[in-house]
């Protein structure tokens, strides 16, 4: 089984704007994908300390008291997010064990680097409320304010920074 | 009106998170199908090659918001029961030029990087590894940053939406949008030639 | 005021109590019941078939692990030890009709057969291995051991087809007794359903046949497979049939099982982990596989097993998780 070409763009944008406008239509809320992260995290430092947990008043939010940060919306999302990549990967026969990378790094230079930008996206993520999925994508499609202001400027980042980066990736 | 389903029909949280898993697996395969689960594809749209993540991204802002937008006119979905992100100003800025960064750096954004690990890519996985720390370092520090975070100095404005600040209607607005996007496609086909058609299948 | 809440203190101290009973103990025994079960009843039907040149795994060498499974499924019991005296009562009360004694019976033909069938094809499965313990043997007491041995084994091999007749019952006893074990309590009306004893044995046969899969290769993983497909399809047939059994049972047991259909967190880990992970996902898998796409030939049968943790901890967590809403309603 040879692998099958990625869905046209414009395609796959209008499925993943009707997934988008289902879960709106459907739950009155938009996709996320950082939040559910934040609950992962908050479970293990639960596990560690939940005094530690109860007294920092961000991380109370998702765990104080007998607060299950798995008892979420986002949580059971990200896990059909898995699902459904799973099945789309194995219809399309890309499931392929491999790293990405541009050809002038090696993959254990390309995994460090994954570490320190996701690290920095998910620092940035828990600042803005939200990530590409979560703000970008479906506070766009809301016209919200903040969130067009917090798209702009992840593209102006990624764009500034893209000429510095360029033996990573090409 | 009878949207959104679960708020005006009170369903239970089991029910809700059932629909939840579903509305993933339409979110994750649109992603893989899209090429999302690929770094490099991802990576390549901030050197003009693949703009594939603007082209699909766009489209399906479009589609979403078209679609909100008529079920708001026909009275069919109670928008005070949508919830729509509030607007910090500075976190927001300040974030999302983090994350900018991280995403060049990194290759994923959170989205993306499971749809890649979904597919066995092992850099989504190290991607994963390092959000949750960054999060974990965020979730630390927040109460230091309180100000800024959501005090006196974030620029908090309420669930404020562009066309209320603007005071015009959505559709003006969303009319704005669909031509900003149209000229955006057009830019990007043209840029995806002029650096060599590189697009990843 | 102060008396009520004392009380209720101490009921949910009891709960949590009750929770720890029933932890993960009695469902991992379950699920290794239920495996054993389906690794007998598979083995058994393929020595009647003699079908140990081709598929020697399932006809020859899985069957080793049946016991190996039994006594780990009966450890897990053991070993909640401060409940020790309640887990011995299931097995200990030898009245004749009480379902909790008809476990012991069941194990007191359960760990002979298993011997039996190991014994009756372990110098076709294992025979390197037979020849090693047989050099090994040769030493101890001139022999003695040996010769007692190799007159079990060929004792074993004559009578193959009667003890693989036997085992067939016995398996299927072990498999039904499983889930029945959990309709024995009336006062549960999530478990008070006749079907959860067919439920439990396909399922136990579909894990048994998941885990032979796991050890198979090639054609052997093919014909199983093909067998575990109509077995999951199966299973999810009789979960209609429970579904149904329990909405239309009376007003306790429909209640009950809105825990999986409306209710909270319950009802998402049923769907997702269980019906979707566990038998939605491996039949998508064989699907896809004999469309000719290629497939890390674990996960299917990992997924299958998987599934059939999570049924048995879901159905016994979910009734303690009822039990503790039901008296708090009638407290508040």
């Amino acid at each position: 089984m040879t692998k099958k070409n990625y869905t046209s763009p414009y395609l796959a944008g209008v499925v993943l704007g009707l997934v988008l406008l289902a879960s709106y239509v459907i739950a009155g809320r938009g996709l996320g994908a950082s939040g559910a992260m934040m609950k992962a995290v908050v479970v293990v430092e639960k596990a560690v300390s939940q005094e530690h947990v109860d007294s920092n008043s961000y991380l109370a939010q998702y765990g104080g008291g007998d607060t299950n940060p798995l008892n979420d919306w986002l949580v059971f999302e990200i896990l059909g997010v898995v699902a459904g990549a799973v099945i789309s990967g194995l219809i399309g026969g890309r499931m392929k064990k491999e790293t990405n990378r541009g050809p002038r790094i090696t993959d254990r230079q390309r995994w460090i680097f994954a570490v320190i930008g996701g690290a920095l996206f998910g620092f940035g993520a828990r600042l803005a409320r939200g990530c590409t999925s979560g703000v970008a994508l479906s506070g766009g499609a809301t016209l919200a304010l903040g969130s067009w202001v917090t798209m702009i400027a992840i593209f102006a980042g990624a764009y500034g920074l893209a000429y510095f980066t360029r033996k990573l990736w090409i | 009106m009878f949207a959104p389903l679960a708020v005006l029909n009170e369903w239970s949280d089991g029910i809700n998170y059932l629909f939840a898993f579903v509305i993933g697996i339409g979110f994750g395969a649109a992603l893989e199908t899209a090429g999302f689960g690929n770094s490099k594809k991802l990576a390549w749209q901030f050197y003009f090659r693949d703009l594939t993540v603007f082209k699909v991204m766009f489209t399906a802002i479009i589609t979403a918001m078209t679609g909100m937008i008529f079920f708001d006119a026909f009275g069919w979905i109670d928008m005070s029961n949508v919830s729509i992100n509030p607007t910090y100003l500075w976190p927001g800025i300040a974030g999302g030029l983090i994350m900018g960064v991280g995403f060049v750096i990194g290759g994923y954004c959170p989205g993306t990087s499971f749809a890649g690990l979904a597919t066995l890519k092992i850099d989504a996985l190290f991607y994963i590894i390092g959000a949750l720390l960054g999060m974990f370092i965020f979730g630390e520090v927040a109460p230091l940053i309180e100000p800024f975070y959501s005090g006196r100095y974030s620029g908090y404005m309420g669930n404020i939406t562009i066309y209320k600040f603007f005071g015009i209607s959505a559709g003006v607005i969303g009319f704005f949008v669909m031509l900003v996007a149209l000229v955006g496609f057009y830019g990007a086909e043209w840029a995806e030639k002029k650096t060599g058609n590189n697009i990843i299948n | 005021m102060n008396e009520i809440t004392y009380t209720t203190q101490k009921m949910a101290g009891s709960y949590a109590e009750g929770w720890h009973i029933w932890g993960w103990e009695v469902p991992i025994y379950l699920f290794l019941g239920g495996i054993t079960a389906g690794i007998i009843i598979i083995a058994a039907l393929m020595m009647l078939k003699k079908r140990g040149k081709d598929f020697p795994v399932s006809t020859n060498r899985v069957i080793l692990w049946a016991p190996v499974f039994l006594s780990l499924g009966m450890g897990a019991l053991f070993l909640d030890l401060t409940n020790k005296l309640n887990v011995l009562s299931f097995y200990m009360t030898f009245e004749m009709t009480s379902v909790m004694s008809w476990g012991s019976w069941i194990l007191l033909i359960i760990y002979p057969v298993s011997i039996l069938m190991i014994l009756s094809t372990f110098r076709e499965g294992y025979s390197e291995l037979y020849v090693k313990i047989s050099k090994k043997l040769e030493t101890i007491m001139d022999g003695k051991v040996l010769k007692l041995l190799e007159y079990m084994i060929s004792f074993s091999e004559k009578n193959r087809d009667v003890i693989a007749k036997t085992a067939i019952p016995s398996g299927i006893a072990l498999g039904i007794y499983t889930g029945i074990l959990l309709s024995a309590f009336n006062a549960r009306p999530l478990w008070n359903s006749a079907i959860l004893g067919p439920l439990f044995l396909v399922s136990g046969i579909s894990t048994g046949a998941a885990f032979i899969i796991l050890l198979s290769e090639k054609d052997e993983r093919h014909f199983i497979s093909g067998i575990d497909v109509k077995l999951i399809m199966t299973e999810l047939f009789i979960l209609v049939l429970y579904f149904i059994g329990q909405i239309t049972g009376g007003a306790s047991k429909s209640e009950a099982i809105n825990i999986f259909l409306g209710g909270d967190l319950f009802t998402p880990v049923f769907w997702i982990f269980f019906v979707f992970a566990g038998l939605i996902l491996p039949l998508f898998l064989d699907w896809q596989e004999s469309r000719g796409i290629e497939i890390h030939p674990k996960l299917q049968p990992l997924l299958v097993l998987f599934g059939g943790v999570m049924l048995r901890i879901i159905l016994v967590k979910a009734a303690f998780i009822l039990r503790d809403t039901s008296i708090h309603k009638m407290l508040y």
